[in-house]
């Protein structure tokens, strides 16, 4: 028995050794302090597989982040494009049906050979011909040609008038399609949508080193040119981490222990539970040093939709009186305790959306009126929260700026007496304490994610939780991802709890012409894109149409978009709850200048494209 | 009845109180007035256990006590009725298939052996899907018990191909004895104590599997079962936080109600031996 | 000749069974409310934060044609039968396409099958001799403390179990990695030792929770064989209390830990999803999962048609060594 227990610990100790040795090397053997280790959201289930022209890459696995270059990409803080392969913007024809791009000039592919003009043509011409391609269909249905100019110029025909070429083909949100293959290397391969380009050669700034076959992790090393990759040129500047590695951790409480551990340098997104334990590490450090800790700025605020084809749901004074029941600080308190910045409009109140659209908009806001007279907005809604939360011992600040900047401009207003008022208005009846609709007990179910979400799940159950209270009967239903968007996707919900409600550059149209009443089929029909929730106002698809035929860079675009947002606050179809609120944790032991409330020179979003440009400002600890 | 607890031995003497409080517990007490435990904010959230709040709040400001009262119930509920389908029509199906034999027999088998080799979480997950949240305790026990039957009739079945060829079967079957009241005389009892094993295991997996559904966020989103309750700690990092007031109770409870049903199951065992010996 | 009649019947029950089973596994996905074009566009749209309505007609015809939905039912299981049951190939993995789902099965089934045939082994054999011991010998103080173990453990929640190791063993000792990767792309040696290391906590983990029930089912077979007239018989004649433990008692107590056993080997097959999510570790039910949060029909067919034709075949071979283990058995 003593010989099997000395025989363990001799065993323990050479692991320990072995776990110890570890922490100076990474698990795949680079020196820790030479690697940023970057989590994976996913293992990838293709791994090898780097082509951004073969369907089924794992883009967010830093292929797109390291790798591979848009024409044009997003800076989060300003909430503008900025050309990154393309030297500028597209300039158009008066009707918007000719367009001349200028391609960057200087970029070198990762085997020395020229960036060039001839790269994008190859490789939008690819997606345009060929079935298989990602984005095919699209491109057959706005491009008439694409045609090489010279060396550094591209001309593109669109069958119709389209306004909108570089917010199409460049990113917004996370990432797109146009991700510019080598010519040179591609166009010898026999068939280029099935080549699985195991060692790419690329214009961003990093290489493939070694991958894992299972898709846990992937090391990508720094080019020794990285100062000709578009990063380099673009900005002059390289990113200082000789590796950087993508690895997956597990579930939740593995990631936790591995944050605390120092194994990880970024990590994606945790939920406030987790960062409790996490901040227990001095190292670990969040977008605010302090409560609220988590950042606004992810561009889909979370609330309600309902089923605006559904009787009674497609009565506004129903929709309003839904919102009026609820205690909105106490949802604001279930689902991140109180962190969050409050979205009343159809966009979220992200920091640029919030100087561009909110804050102009608190006059009218305040003077919003429903039909009756009753004006919902409550502007002192950042204030109340600071009283909850000051009262559980939680340090905020008494600036009112400082707070409106914390919890937004204000809310809806929790008015029950209000609320019951619109609810007859919309035709049900009270009696004896309960609801009827059409002369039945009414009742409706509150659609939720299971699998993804934290904080639109809980929103969603802190709802029902309200409305219960309030006196309605309403059953949570927790569906998977798939069954969900079947669901809204068919019309056959009332009301669910996501996010139809995104918005990154000043011009909204992209992400709001899904309401267009045109688009609405019947329940029962699948729904063509956008309008899922069947929202028929005559007003707003109007303006919709109206502002489809303006660039981005017009006056006008913004006027509408702002006309566009009344229309909504009336109509309501969406209940918005608060900005896209993301834990995203950093670990400052080996390296350091991640971007903070402090310094925010971008948003923390290491899963979208733009992380290159993150890169190069992320400096080693010495 | 005197006689019985006279005769009784410890474990099914203690089996037998644990699971009367379990009764109590999970069916009497809930009919005191009380707070509803699903809604949020009836109390300060985090609460530690004090005099009002035996076990603390949650982080939605729910009392745990009666959450966990009422999950004990609908958790019962759903294992019970689980592992009544499982073990009464397994036991049936495997008896008759062994002991019919021929054509019938190698239908059941079919059938049988097609739940058995469909394996029951994905399944189960398109079903959930299907419910729509209008789940009640009643039609998770029923799909659960759904694939609950095929392994134990394929056991029944083995136990009664191996029995068939014992001599004193075959005494009572050529004896004249009906094949029926063979069974229950003579083939029964034989099954009984591996039937009670397994309606044991079937009130747990039943536990277990509602809770891995609940793992994977499909359990009912309303209904309060220890499965869901297991799941809410464990999402809101209750082990790492050392919130134990959240993840202990409803582990803890679910250990105790096994030992308690395995205690009591191999007691009465123990006890029908000592009866057959004296 | 009865014997190879019995056999042939097997035969056919087996070959039955699978197709029953994979028929079901066609259709009930395809009944249900969710569509694998449907969940490829919302997950798109989800990242990208919303498409415009032509972009997403577009891609919902492009995807349709790729992903082979558009012939009738009828074809498209048809196609299946003859190229997925018949030849293995189950076509391209819809979430990650146009990558084949074999190739994918192909890269994690080793992983699975390593991990879990090697716990479900061990945890058999060690929870079936001390159940035997417990059974036979129920009276003595250790058989009564390894039962209490046994018992206790068993029912605690497995994730609990997997999260307890990992947080002692991993996070505060650092013996073993949290998280497991495994160095693939390494040289023999460094890969094999990168998989143990990885593969020990998950492993302890499964046999923790694995042996508990081997112990209890066992124990009760061999105090109901123990009891039985035959062994009393034995002990008048004399025979050692080991030598009646080994071949009465075990002997005739065995036969459904054998099919129990052939049942547990076969469904290996679906992965250990929690081991899986909780360690990290790569294999099969992960697959099986997001196959069929995404209906990702290809790989659900793909992966469930593996493990079903596993488990008929593990009870098929069980059922015909029947007879050699159980004397008292003939084919019939």
């Amino acid at each position: 028995m003593r010989k099997l227990v000395s025989l363990l610990l001799v065993l323990a100790m050479m692991l320990g050794v072995s776990a110890a040795f570890a922490a100076e090397t990474t698990i795949v053997g680079t020196p820790r302090n030479e690697t940023l280790i970057v989590e994976m959201q996913n293992p990838t289930q293709t791994a090898g597989q780097f082509s951004p022209m073969m369907q089924g890459t794992n883009m967010g696995t830093g292929i797109q982040q390291l790798l591979w270059g848009n024409l044009y990409e997003i800076d989060t803080v300003k909430g503008e494009q900025f050309p990154s392969l393309a030297a500028e913007f597209p300039k158009s024809n008066e009707d918007f049906t000719e367009h001349t791009i200028a391609i960057r000039q200087g970029i070198k592919w990762s085997d020395g050979v020229d960036f060039t003009a001839k790269d994008v043509h190859y490789t939008m011409n690819l997606m345009l011909t060929n079935p298989e391609a990602p984005s095919h269909g699209y491109y057959q249905q706005i491009f008439e040609s694409i045609d090489l100019v010279d060396d550094y110029t591209i001309k593109i025909k669109t069958k119709e008038s389209f306004p909108l070429l570089a917010e199409s083909i460049g990113v917004l949100i996370w990432g797109n399609d146009l991700r510019v293959v080598p010519e040179h290397i591609y166009s010898k391969e026999e068939n280029p949508v099935m080549f699985k380009n195991s060692n790419p050669v690329v214009t961003g700034p990093y290489t493939v080193k070694q991958f894992d076959e299972l898709g846990n992790w992937i090391l990508y090393e720094l080019r020794e040119d990285a100062i000709y990759s578009d990063v380099g040129v673009v900005t002059g500047k390289v990113p200082k981490a000789k590796y950087v590695l993508f690895q997956t951790f597990g579930d939740d409480a593995t990631r936790t222990m591995t944050m605390v551990s120092n194994l990880v340098d970024i990590m994606v997104e945790v939920s406030p539970e987790n960062w409790e334990v996490m901040k227990t590490n001095p190292k670990a450090a969040m977008w605010y040093p302090e409560y609220p800790y988590a950042l606004f700025d992810d561009p889909c605020s979370k609330g309600i939709a309902f089923n605006n084809a559904k009787p009674p749901f497609s009565d506004k004074n129903f929709r309003w009186a839904l919102a009026l029941a609820m205690d909105f600080k106490e949802v604001s308190m279930n689902i991140f305790d109180g962190a969050g910045r409050a979205s009343v409009l159809q966009i979220p109140a992200t920091a640029s959306m919030q100087e561009l659209y909110y804050k102009p908009m608190e006059e009218w806001l305040e003077n919003f009126e429903l039909e009756d007279g009753y004006k919902p907005f409550n502007t002192n809604y950042a204030r109340e929260m600071a009283e909850i939360l000051k009262a559980q011992g939680i340090e905020v600040p008494d600036d009112d700026a400082l707070l409106d900047d914390m919890f937004g401009i204000g809310s809806w207003k929790h008015d029950p007496e209000q609320a019951t008022k619109l609810l007859q208005k919309a035709g049900l009846e009270l009696k004896d304490g309960k609801w009827y609709w059409e002369g039945e007990p009414f009742k409706f179910t509150c659609n939720i994610l299971a699998d993804t979400e934290a904080q639109a799940g809980r929103g969603g159950q802190a709802a029902v939780d309200q409305w219960v209270k309030f006196g309605l009967d309403v059953t949570p239903v927790k569906m998977t991802h798939t069954a969900f968007t079947n669901a809204n996707s068919l019309g056959e919900f009332d009301v669910g709890a996501y996010w139809p409600s995104c918005a990154i550059i000043r011009n909204l149209y992209r992400q709001i012409n899904g309401w267009d009443a045109d688009l609405i089929k019947p329940i029962g029909e699948r729904s063509s894109g956008g309008n899922g929730e069947r929202l028929n106002s005559p007003a707003l698809t109007e303006k919709i149409h109206e502002l489809a035929r303006y660039s981005s860079q017009d006056e006008k675009s913004y006027e509408i978009s702002t006309e566009i947002l009344k229309i909504f606050v009336e109509e309501l179809p969406f209940i918005g709850f608060h900005s896209g609120t993301k834990f995203v944790p950093t670990n400052n032991t080996y390296w350091t200048n991640y971007p903070t409330s402090e310094n925010p020179y971008n948003g923390p979003w290491w899963w979208w494209s733009a992380f290159k440009y993150i890169l190069p400002h992320i400096e080693p600890v010495q | 009845m005197k006689v019985f607890w006279k005769n009784a031995n410890l474990r099914l003497k203690f089996g037998l109180i644990m699971m009367g409080l379990f009764i109590v517990l999970g069916f009497i007490v809930p009919l005191f007035p009380h707070v509803n435990p699903i809604i949020y904010n009836t109390f300060a959230k985090n609460l530690k256990p004090t005099a009002v709040n035996w076990l603390g709040t949650t982080a939605l400001g729910q009392d745990i006590f009666w959450l966990l009262v009422e999950s004990l119930r609908n958790s019962i509920m759903i294992g019970l009725i689980v592992a009544v389908i499982g073990t009464t029509v397994g036991v049936f199906v495997g008896l008759l298939s062994g002991f019919l034999g021929g054509f019938a027999d190698r239908a059941l088998m079919v059938l049988t052996d097609t739940f058995v080799v469909i394996p029951s979480l994905p399944i189960l997950i398109l079903m959930t899907s299907l419910m729509k949240g209008q789940a009640s305790i009643i039609v998770l026990a029923l799909t659960l018990g759904l694939f609950a039957w095929a392994w134990p009739a394929r056991q029944v079945r083995a136990m009664a191909l191996s029995l068939k060829e014992r001599d004193f079967i075959q005494t009572a079957w050529f004896s004249g004895e009906g094949a029926i009241q063979t069974v229950f005389t003579e083939i029964l009892p034989f099954v009984w104590t591996w039937a009670l094993s397994n309606f044991m295991n079937a009130v747990l997996v039943a536990i277990a599997s509602e809770s891995s559904l609940a793992v994977l966020g499909l359990s009912p989103a309303n209904l309060p079962t220890l499965g869901n309750m297991i799941q809410w700690s464990r999402e809101r990092n209750a082990i790492l936080l050392r919130q134990w007031n959240w993840i202990g109770p409803p582990v803890v409870l679910t250990i105790i109600l096994f030992i308690s049903l395995f205690l009591l199951i191999t007691g009465y065992n123990e006890y029908q031996t000592m009866k057959r010996g004296r | 000749m009865k014997a190879w009649k019995y056999i042939g019947l097997r035969l056919l029950t087996w070959a039955l069974v699978i197709w029953i089973g994979v028929t079901f596994v066609f259709f009930i996905p395809r009944a249900f409310p969710s569509d694998p074009v449907e969940t490829m566009i919302s997950r798109m749209a989800s990242m990208s934060g919303s498409m415009e309505a032509t972009q997403v007609e577009a891609l919902r015809r492009q995807l349709r044609v790729q992903f082979g939905l558009e012939g009738s039912l009828w074809e498209q299981y048809t196609t299946y039968l003859r190229d997925g049951l018949f030849g293995f190939n189950f076509g391209p993995s819809l979430m990650n396409y146009p990558t084949p789902v074999g190739e994918i099965i192909g890269r994690f089934l080793p992983y699975t099958l390593f991990l879990s045939v090697t716990a479900v082994i061990i945890a058999w054999t060690l929870g079936n001799i001390i159940g035997l011991l417990a059974g036979f010998r129920k009276n003595k103080r250790s058989s009564k403390i390894l039962e209490g173990i046994a018992i206790t453990i068993y029912p605690i929640p497995y994730f609990i179990v997997a999260l307890v190791l990992q947080i002692v063993f991993g996070f505060i000792l650092g013996w073993f990695p949290m998280t497991a990767n495994i160095l693939t792309t390494a040289d023999r040696g460094a890969f094999i030792a990168s998989l143990l290391r990885n593969s020990i906590l998950p492993a302890i983990s499964l046999l923790l929770v694995g042996t508990g029930w081997w112990i209890i089912s066992m124990k009760s077979l061999a105090s109901s064989v123990a009891e039985e007239d035959f062994v009393q018989y034995a002990r008048y004649r004399g025979l050692s209390e080991r030598r009646i433990g080994a071949s009465y008692v075990l002997r005739n107590s065995i036969l459904s830990q054998v099919t129990a056993l052939a049942l547990s080997l076969g469904g290996v097959f679906n992965g250990s999803l929690i081991t899986e999510i909780i360690f990290n570790y790569p294999g099969v039910g992960k697959l099986v999962q997001q196959a069929i949060l995404s209906s990702d029909y290809n790989m659900i067919l793909g992966t469930i048609t593996i493990s079903i034709i596993a488990i008929s075949t593990a009870t098929l071979i069980a059922d015909l060594i029947y007879p050699f283990i159980d004397p008292r058995i003939r084919y019939s």
